[in-house]
């Protein structure tokens, strides 16, 4: 592969894992909101308006940094990706309309109402802000995966005489059975990260006997909202996504499994290393059958290996992506047994007080970001040779004019400038996690000017 | 359906470039009409919470690019690319420094940022008069139906142009200016005390400089592309825009000379949406104008998706359109009234 496409591609990877770091958190948090704000609405119970404005805070800033690390990613399909845009944007500019037009102008309108407009509002139209805001984050996660979906798994299109993609039938693009599955599982790991965060803030307060009232009501709800998601991410959306990889996508899910020759009664390797120049696994460990069994349902079914498939359709970087599928798989495992203990301690009264394990869930909110973006490294690595699957390969669709050391000089900027983001992310929520809930509920988040009268 | 697609990708960049515009001129001024913190607070806290909720008009109007024209979105974006990228880079540094500066009460972190905010709406504006004048003069389009453009060349507006030249500075220049005024009229509006006394001086100031640059500007267009004035001449649907830019240019001097704020403000939105109006009626059906034979010039005719693509999205744009327009309305609402100082300083 050209040099120019290597860079195209790095950045765009680069651009769009770091994006999703934050909107991950931003959708797992939303409904937390509404669910706090509505609580707050019908008992009247302060302690949940302190957690929800709390919460509403850290929502804030992860918000400003999702926006602004987002609108890179809509231009980056015309100034690095122009073939693929002139190729597919017919097909795929439908949804990345409607995901600026129906969701992101709803989420961004009420966003600085529901972080500082609650007094400007009152109680019920603050908690429509926080629905809206709740609402429009997940619709547009569902306009982004729709677009994904069709680059998965094309449905619904048509190519016109110049030999571009055109809309063909709006209603099965939309409704891309790829889509509605990785939606499902998609939504619930977003959720999983929204559960640990909360969680391991409650931990940390309840470890320094801090915000003690908080600190309960974030472990409780945090575990099992927590569990429930953690297990939804296997199964149903985890097991019916490996279905259909193995349905539209074999030499992914060979690529995936380090599976080098067919045959049935295939293996799950637990841990291993592909060696793919000797076209083998190293040190597998493996539990045999599993395969055939969570990709068709039977135990004696033949699973292809990449034998079976031309090279030139073989996903090009198969190390990387049998490890992030490991990675993920692994972790999601570890997510649930982590949340099962603690619904049993939840259940004995002993969440609380059983320091090891708040240990545990302190320290243990960064794996869901790992295992969320390597499940969507598996995702796009699986997806590869392909920019749209069987269609369009990648190395057809970077933007031809652009020189590779154009797209060096702004990769090695957007990586200097995220650098700095990055840090100032985790100043500002430490600070907000220090500071703590509580206190008088922000009215400007832009220092002392306060808007009009405040009573 | 082309045409139609062409006026609702104008309407949706019209509409970023005036809700935006007076972020960007607001900022762009922000060192200039606010002198203490507070002041700067105050600045910040009147376009504060609304940026983000602007900035996605443009990501919108992508979008409905990318869904209506996709080659003509291709081929401009890849070309800009430079440039645009200095567009987003601004945009990142623009939304940090409001959300971060007010978060820490320390002189060097809010004076850090104070400048960090001016500096990137000020290139932001430079930024956006210089794709105008880029769109106005043309591209170096060429038999492949792409073109690649260095950041300047021979600064001469015809053959291989590079994006500054002579004719696209002074674009930059007017445009840079007019969104000054834009920003100090809506701050005008939005404010009161010291902050209120110096917009509403330098916006008596800047609309005059706008005005004088306008002349210029137009004189300068009819040597780069003469035959724009031709087509706006011949085709009624660009009169109405021209007859909003005087209209509204009258309400902008009434309002600033009387103290009609909303008056005067009101104008300054139409003066944009006239500008851009004209510019966009007398320009189509081209799209990327070729400076290096029109020939190779690409049309929203020749760019568009399938005519099925354009009717599909007919049927629910206009209902995400309505609804982004009541939002508007109903956070114009919940925002209304001015920004006053605080007494307190102390964070919050």
């Amino acid at each position: 592969m050209d040099d120019a496409a290597f860079w195209h591609r790095l950045q765009f990877a680069f651009t769009v894992t770091y994006h999703y770091l934050f909107p991950q958190l931003t959708m797992g948090l939303a409904w937390f909101l509404v669910f706090w704000k509505w609580r707050a609405l019908r008992t009247g119970d302060e302690r949940y308006a302190t957690a929800a404005r709390f919460w509403a805070r850290i929502f804030g800033l992860n918000f400003a940094v999702g926006v602004v690390t987002g609108i890179p990613m809509e231009f980056q399909f015309g100034t690095n990706w122009a073939g693929f845009s002139a190729y597919a944007g017919g097909v795929i500019g439908q949804t990345l309309a409607m995901e600026g037009m129906f969701a992101f102008l709803l989420e961004s309108g009420f966003v600085g109402v529901l972080v500082w407009g609650e007094r400007r509002l009152g109680p019920r139209l603050h908690f429509l802000a926080a629905l809206g805001v709740a609402l429009g984050s997940w619709l547009s996660g569902y306009f982004i995966l729709v677009t994904n979906a069709f680059m998965q798994h094309p449905v619904g299109h048509a190519t016109d005489a110049s030999g571009a993609l055109v809309i063909a039938d709006l209603p099965s693009y939309l409704l891309n059975e790829w889509a509605l599955i990785q939606f499902a599982h998609n939504q619930a790991a977003a959720l999983v990260t929204g559960t640990f965060v909360i969680t391991a803030v409650g931990a940390f307060y309840a470890l320094r006997g801090d915000h003690i009232e908080q600190a309960r009501m974030y472990l409780r709800h945090g575990t099992a909202v927590g569990l429930v998601a953690a297990i939804l991410v296997a199964f149903p959306t985890g097991d019916a996504q490996a279905k259909i990889v193995a349905r539209h996508q074999e030499p992914a899910l060979a690529a995936m499994e380090g599976r080098f020759e067919t045959g049935p009664r295939a293996d799950i390797t637990l841990i291993g290393q592909p060696n793919v120049r000797e076209r083998r696994l190293d040190n597998p460990i493996r539990v045999p059958g599993m395969l055939s069994f969570l990709a068709y349902g039977t135990f004696h079914a033949d699973v292809r290996g990449l034998d079976a498939f031309p090279e030139d359709t073989w996903p090009p970087n198969i190390e990387p992506l049998y490890y992030a599928f490991h990675v993920m798989a692994g972790l999601g495992t570890i997510f649930i047994g982590l949340m099962l203990l603690a619904n049993l301690q939840r259940l004995r009264g002993h969440l609380e007080s059983g320091r090891p394990l708040l240990w545990v869930f302190m320290l243990a909110f960064p794996f869901p970001f790992i295992a969320n973006t390597a499940g969507w490294m598996t995702t796009e690595l699986g997806r590869q040779p392909w920019l749209v699957y069987g269609l369009f390969r990648t190395n057809q669709g970077f933007s031809a004019v652009v020189s590779s050391g154009d797209v060096l000089f702004t990769l090695i900027g957007m990586a200097g400038l995220y650098f700095v983001l990055g840090l100032l992310y985790l100043y500002l929520v430490g600070r907000e996690v220090a500071h703590g809930p509580g206190g008088a509920e922000s009215t400007s988040p832009y220092g002392e000017s306060v808007e009009a009268p405040v009573g | 359906m082309a045409e139609l697609w062409f006026a609702l990708l104008c309407f949706m960049l019209t509409m970023f470039i005036v809700l935006d515009g007076w972020d960007i001129g607001a900022g762009a001024l922000h060192l200039a009409v606010a002198k203490t913190d507070a002041e700067r607070r105050q600045v910040i806290a009147a376009i504060g919470p609304l940026w983000s909720w602007h900035e996605v008009w443009l990501l919108a109007a992508g979008g409905t690019f990318l869904l209506a024209f996709p080659r003509l979105m291709a081929v401009a974006f890849a070309g800009f690319y430079l440039a645009l990228w200095m567009v987003l880079w601004s945009f990142i540094l623009r939304g940090i420094s409001i959300e971060v500066g007010g978060h820490i009460n320390d002189t060097l972190w809010r004076s850090a940022w104070d400048f960090v905010f001016t500096a990137s709406n000020l290139l932001l504006a430079i930024l956006f008069g210089t794709a105008l004048g880029n769109v106005i003069r043309g591209v170096p389009l060429d038999e492949t139906g792409r073109f690649s453009m260095s950041l300047f060349t021979d600064f001469r507006a015809t053959g291989r142009v590079g994006i500054l030249d002579w004719y696209t500075l002074s674009v930059a220049v007017f445009a840079t200016m007019l969104l000054v005024a834009h920003g100090a009229t809506y701050l005008r509006l939005k404010t009161v005390g010291p902050v209120h006394e110096r917009s509403e001086r330098l916006a008596r100031q800047v609309w005059l400089i706008a005005a004088v640059l306008f002349v210029v500007v137009s004189i300068e267009t009819d040597f780069v592309r003469p035959e724009l004035y031709q087509a706006m001449l011949t085709r009624p649907l660009a009169w109405l825009p021209v007859v909003v830019l005087v209209v509204a240019a009258w309400a902008v001097w009434t309002g600033l000379r009387g103290n009609d704020e909303k008056r005067a403000f009101a104008g300054s939105c139409g003066v944009i949406v006239g500008l851009l109006g004209g510019a966009a009626a007398s320009l189509f059906p081209v799209v990327l104008h070729s400076t290096l034979g029109s020939e190779h010039s690409l049309t929203a005719y020749t760019g568009a998706t399938s005519e099925r693509g354009l009717r599909v999205a007919l049927i629910w744009w206009p209902v995400a359109v309505v609804l982004a327009l009541t939002y508007f309305f109903v956070i114009m609402r919940i925002y209304a009234g001015k920004v006053r100082p605080a007494q307190d300083t102390q964070g919050y």
